[in-house]
């Protein structure tokens, strides 16, 4: 078995307002932890937010900005700028956002940031809807997944960020869960030592949005890797991918049928589902191979 | 210029917030009995042992094993395992090849030449253990490690019992069983063989010389079939055979033999007979898969080139000439009981057969020698009936193995030898009451989470080819390679072990989980009580405890 | 008076940019949009000839320009940026955003017409319609009193920590050349100290802010806001007196021109005042008594300076170039509000003049001077062109 060994630099407090079993404070945990205490934050209106406290407390050591829900990207710039201009350049900049203020509402402030390969590593908390005002769909909810806003199931797929951050060609973009912490803790040490604009999107199962128990984030964010719903991989200027993965274990109604957002799919449904997937797999498989 | 007051810059952490307030359960780190544990004839602390040889404390693992069994290496070749059918393992992919493992530690320890930790006799009683088989030489061992003064009866010449004169050297090599009796010799046992105590009068009069008695004769009276004429040179019992070839003879017989029996005993003497030259067909009442041997005793023996009729039963003999004789015989159904030693035989309607031989050889099981004992204790078909404190209805005498049970597995008579030791001294010491263990559940694999256990196949002891056993009486099975028993005990779950991996530490998002010497605590100021913990933990050691207030 | 300041023909816009440039900003994040462009080309000009040592950023809207400023701001720096109409518009959400986060940002906003629909002409509603959102504001009147406006707004925004819009009206002001002052560095350094801040994001200090608050805490914050707001009206007055000091030239908050005796004050803000200045030039020459009240700090509203200078004169007339739907001009609304309840108030008129970028020549401002004589006061603003 593959024994866990990371570093703790105690820059994330207990006492916060997570949902008990909530992963996105475990990946926040690690991540911080990681990237050490030359940091800091800039914070969209999000679960985030919340868990980092309310005035006058805050859950992590270092100094977060919150700033409004589609500007992360572009504070982010801001923070950056004014550090550069006082010669630290040292300090890391870092965006800890969802998925709604960087899929959506804030994708044209990042989509400028990135473009303008601005020096921060973007965190996007990926729970596939607006969770923090009680569940909504975003374009990152997946397809037929049901939601506040679309109860029968979302009649649409859902977006790929990571391929639109490889179509920005930035230094490095890459996948990761919470359940994989080894690798996550891999992926930001790699981004932190490459200068420019840097994505990290983890996918967080959402303990009441997906309809799990308290105890089911890790299980199920490991089998939407085992069943390739969410593979982990890695870009590198848009140019080089590296799948982490070398196969799939598991089909993916294993996956869905954990959820109760997922409750009412019908067999074509999940065969569609399966379909989809199979294709995006075989595309970056190739594409991996074609890099290595 | 007076600046304005700015409050909306944070002065201080969530830490004051104790969110342990949220929660209705709290996770607890136990010690939970594995399933193997709880199969294991002599309590074998299982998981704790194999978790030993994965750090490669080879020592410790040792000391754990002789806790409960002295005799490793000869488990590790003839234990019936039951331990190996629940382990848990075997829900995932395959069972932990426990035996194996034990027979490793088993075999180093005497390659190694370590010693029992010395006990002086610390108490003033002296108790006699009449019958030097596993049940006595469980019992000496365990007595004397209490500190107690015991002395080993045995009719024999010398002592191991159906360990010696039962299972053939191909199974039990005779230099390992009497390494591992010396051991416990060493100990300090007075030992008399070539004594039989088998009369009222000798074993009443045991009572005068000692505190208490322990009678574990075994059972060493064939059973007999009545279709069978046991006067005729061409019948030789399978006790009598295995005697004869232990003792360096080989048994007069004709060339074709047929063994008679579906147990052990009767794959033991096939086999022996097998080494003798002989064409060797068994004659099992029960069907192939359901027979009391060990599987892969019959798979080794067909591999042998022995015959099996499975499923038959003879009905009578027809003697043509001097060893040339007619078995007629029919299929059977074959149904077990729910007490070992009950079953029903329908025969099928006309299936009759015959099979062709020089000599019989019944192998049915024995039964013990009663007619000393029953007139001075409760005696129960055939066997001497015991209390749930091993105590005959004869005030002073414990009985156990054989003697007392159709469970006929040597495990399961170093059981009774162990437990014996313990209620004979709660005997002599006045009865004190054993504390009673909170029970912690059985773990089951609806616990243990697998994700953590990457699919392994199983080691696999690699046999002697099977042309070459067929003239050998060396050693069938060889050891399995020190690479190979590593990577199988990194196979093993440690059901309700922690085994430190941190899994709790580093999935916790409250950070409620704390790192301690030895082990883990929970902060309880901050555990919501999610069960993230329990849920990844690889061994089943954390449980969620409702909390009432 | 001035250490080598050297006088140039500027336009308001460049005025501006030089103003900006003085104050020694770190930061800038702009979005370009008629007619607020050249401020921006003419810093980044600044910058490229390394005679501005500043991060300028262009993001890809204004939104995400104040939202930079703000969070750049928070980390320490002195901040500067320009906008015009849609521009103030879209920030409309993070200008409550920096206000509320006590971000001592400097922002100069050219007036233009609001759409739809389109159009590009010199119109006060985009800023008047951002009365609500805690920014400081002040009103200009030509390309020097821009240069001198932005500085002071600085000093101003940094001591009661709160950001600053400086207006100045698209095209009459903003692309119209004359020649400015432009002050020696040396003199605004010892006017304008370098910005210190009392909480900053610095992961040596570890503090933090925008965490949610409650209800007391966010009537509380409300309060001290509202506290600055009232500071801000004697410290814009200091800072204006301050540098007149230093340069020779101050402007006040509000202006009053010819008023002693006056029998009709006209009050209005921006380009406006000059036209009436030389109106009223023109009728005093003539022998009519009026005046001018120009209005050059608008928020925080200085109610009582407004009070004491419109006591006892007979009527007012409020040329608003802006138009609230509902309600009127907004300057007008703005002023019947100061003025209510005063023994001696006023006759308030209220004209709608320039809405739209019309122009509204001295003429013009005669006949409406004329016709404020004739009519009686109505209580709703009157369309005038």
């Amino acid at each position: 078995m593959e024994l866990l060994d990371i570093e703790d630099q105690h820059l994330f407090y207990s006492g916060h307002a997570a949902c008990p079993g909530c992963v996105e404070a475990l990946a926040m945990r690690h991540i911080l932890n990681t990237l050490g205490p030359d940091t800091v934050a800039v914070v969209p209106p999000s679960c985030t937010a919340i868990i980092c406290g309310a005035q006058p407390c805050n859950s992590l050591k270092i100094p977060v900005y919150q700033t409004t829900l589609e500007s992360s990207a572009a504070a982010a710039s801001g923070v950056r700028r004014a550090l550069d201009a006082q010669g630290k350049h040292h300090t890391t900049v870092i965006v800890m956002a969802g998925d709604g203020g960087t899929y959506d509402i804030g994708f044209q402030a990042l989509s400028s940031a990135v473009e303008r390969n601005e020096d921060m590593i973007y965190f996007c908390f990926d729970n596939e809807g607006y969770m923090n005002t009680g569940a909504q769909k975003s374009s990152a909810t997946p397809l037929y997944a049901s939601t506040g806003s679309t109860p029968a199931g979302k009649p649409s797929k859902k977006k790929d960020l990571t391929e639109i951050m490889a179509a920005h060609e930035i230094p490095y973009a890459a996948t990761a869960t919470p359940a994989h912490l080894t690798d996550l803790v891999r992926k930001v040490k790699k981004a932190k030592s490459i200068p420019g604009a840097r994505m990290i999107t983890v996918l967080i199962p959402c303990l009441p949005g997906w309809g799990l128990p308290d105890d089911a984030g890790i299980a199920a964010a490991r089998l939407a890797v085992d069943t390739g719903m969410f593979p982990l991989y890695e870009v590198e200027d848009g140019q080089r991918y590296t799948l982490n993965q070398t196969t799939r274990t598991r089909p993916v109604r294993d996956y869905l049928m954990m959820q109760k957002r997922y409750g009412h799919l019908t067999a074509e449904q999940f065969d569609e589902v399966q379909a989809t997937v199979d294709r995006s797999w075989a595309r970056l498989v190739e594409r991996s191979a074609a890099a290595h | 210029m007076n600046r304005p007051r700015q409050a909306i810059w944070t002065t201080q952490t969530t830490e004051v917030v104790k969110t342990g307030s949220w929660r209705a359960a709290l996770p607890e780190y136990v010690n939970a009995p594995a399933p193997c544990h709880n199969a294991c004839p002599v309590d074998g602390n299982i998981a704790v042992w194999i978790r030993h040889i994965e750090n490669q404390a080879y020592d410790d693992a040792w000391l754990t094993l002789i806790d409960n069994n002295p005799f490793p290496a000869v488990t590790g070749r003839i234990c019936h395992r039951p331990c190996e059918g629940p382990c848990n393992r075997g829900r995932l992919d395959e069972s932990i090849a426990i035996r194996s493992l034990e027979r490793f530690v088993g075999d180093m320890a005497l390659e190694q030449g370590w010693p029992f930790p010395g006990t002086p006799v610390s108490k003033a009683e002296t108790i006699a253990i009449v019958g030097g088989g596993p049940a006595g030489l469980a019992a000496a061992y365990h007595l004397r490690r209490m500190g107690y003064a015991v002395t080993l009866i045995e009719a024999q010449q010398e002592l191991g019992g159906v360990m010696r004169y039962g299972i053939p050297p191909y199974r039990l090599p005779k230099d390992i069983l009497d390494a591992e009796i010396q051991r416990i010799l060493s100990l300090g046992v007075d030992v008399r063989t070539n004594t039989r105590i088998s009369t009222r009068a000798d074993f009443e009069n045991l009572q005068s010389e000692f505190a208490a008695v322990y009678i574990a004769t075994g059972a060493t009276v064939p059973k007999r079939l009545p279709q069978l004429d046991y006067s005729k040179s061409w019948v030789i019992e399978s006790a009598a055979y295995l005697e004869q070839t232990n003792a360096g003879r080989h048994p007069e017989s004709g060339t074709r033999i047929v063994v008679i029996g579906g147990g052990s005993a009767a794959m033991d003497v096939a086999r022996t007979a097998r080494r003798h030259g002989k064409e060797v067909t068994v004659l099992s009442l029960e069907a192939e898969s359901v027979m009391p041997a060990q599987r892969d005793e019959v798979l080794e023996a067909k591999d042998e080139g022995i015959t099996l009729i499975s499923g038959a039963m003879l009905q009578s003999v027809s003697d043509r000439a001097q060893h040339d004789l007619e078995l007629a015989c029919i299929r059977v159904e074959f149904e077990a009981g729910a007490v070992p030693g009950e079953f029903w035989v329908t025969p099928v309607p006309e299936s009759e057969f015959t099979v062709d031989a020089d000599t019989i050889v019944p192998a049915i099981g024995q039964d013990p020698d009663v007619t000393g004992l029953q007139d001075l204790m409760e005696v129960e078909a055939a066997l001497v009936r015991i209390d749930g404190q091993q105590q005959t209805s004869l005030g002073g005498f414990f009985a156990g193995g054989d003697l007392v049970t159709m469970q006929r597995f040597v495990t399961v008579a170093f059981g009774f030898g162990k437990q014996a030791a313990v209620e004979i001294d709660r005997y002599l010491q006045s009865g004190t009451p054993a504390r009673d263990r909170p029970a912690q559940p059985e773990v089951s694999i609806d616990v243990i989470n697998t994700d953590y256990h990457p699919r392994a196949d199983r080691a696999k002891q690699q046999l002697v080819p099977a042309p070459e056993r067929q003239i050998s009486f060396d050693e069938v099975v060889l050891a399995l390679p020190i690479a190979a028993v590593l990577a199988e005990s990194q196979r093993c779950f440690n059901c309700g072990h922690c085994t430190f991996c941190d899994n709790c530490f580093y999935f916790c998002p409250d950070m409620a989980i704390n790192r301690e010497h030895g082990g883990y605590s929970v902060n309880d100021d901050y555990c919501k009580g999610c069960g993230l913990c329990v849920r990844e933990c690889p061994t089943g050691s954390i449980v969620m405890r409702q909390e009432t207030r | 008076m001035n250490q080598s300041s050297k006088k140039m023909l500027l336009t308001g816009n460049h005025a501006v940019a030089w103003g900006a440039r003085l104050a020694r900003p770190k930061f800038m994040a702009c979005y370009p949009i008629t007619p607020q462009t050249p401020i921006l080309e003419k810093l980044t000009e600044f910058q490229m000839a390394g005679e501005l040592d500043a991060e300028i950023l262009t993001p890809e809207s204004e939104h995400s320009a104040m939202a930079a400023c703000i969070s750049a701001s928070m980390t320490g720096v002195r901040v500067f940026t320009a906008t015009s109409c849609q521009g103030l518009l879209l920030m409309h959400e993070v200008l409550h955003y920096a206000s509320g986060v006590r971000a001592p940002i400097v922002m100069c906003n050219v007036n233009r017409t609001v759409a739809s629909p389109w159009a590009f002409w010199p119109d006060q509603t985009d800023s008047v319609s951002q009365r609500d959102t805690g920014w400081i504001q002040l009103y200009s009147e030509s390309g020097q009193e821009s240069l001198d406006t932005v500085i002071q707004a600085f000093k101003i925004a940094e001591q009661v920590v709160c950001p600053v819009l400086v207006n100045q009206d698209a095209f009459y002001i903003s692309h119209a050349l004359e020649p400015v002052d432009v002050p020696a560095q040396e003199t605004v350094d010892r006017y304008l100290p370098p910005f210190q801040p009392e909480h900053v994001l610095d992961p040596e200090r570890g503090e933090s802010i925008g965490n949610v608050v409650s209800p007391e805490m966010f009537c509380q914050h409300r309060k001290d806001i509202g506290q600055a707001m009232q500071l801000a009206i004697a410290v814009a007055q200091e800072c204006d007196s301050e540098w007149e000091r230093l340069v020779g030239r101050g402007y006040g908050i509000i202006d009053p021109y010819c008023c002693d005796d006056a029998e009709l004050v006209i009050v209005t803000m921006g380009s406006m005042c000059g036209t009436v200045r030389h109106t009223v030039d023109e009728m005093r020459s003539r022998g009519r008594a009026v005046g001018l009240l120009k209005v050059r700090l608008f928020r925080p509203l200085p109610v009582e300076a407004l009070r004491d200078a419109l006591a006892g004169i007979p009527d007012v007339l409020v040329l608003d170039r802006n138009f609230s739907p509902g309600t009127g001009g907004v300057l007008h609304q703005e002023l019947k509000g100061a003025l209510y309840g005063m023994a001696d108030a006023p006759h308030m008129h209220g004209y709608l003049a320039g809405v739209g970028g019309v122009n509204v020549p001295p003429r013009k401002i005669e006949e409406f001077v004329d016709q404020v004589h004739r009519s009686k006061p109505a209580i709703h603003s009157v369309w005038s062109g």
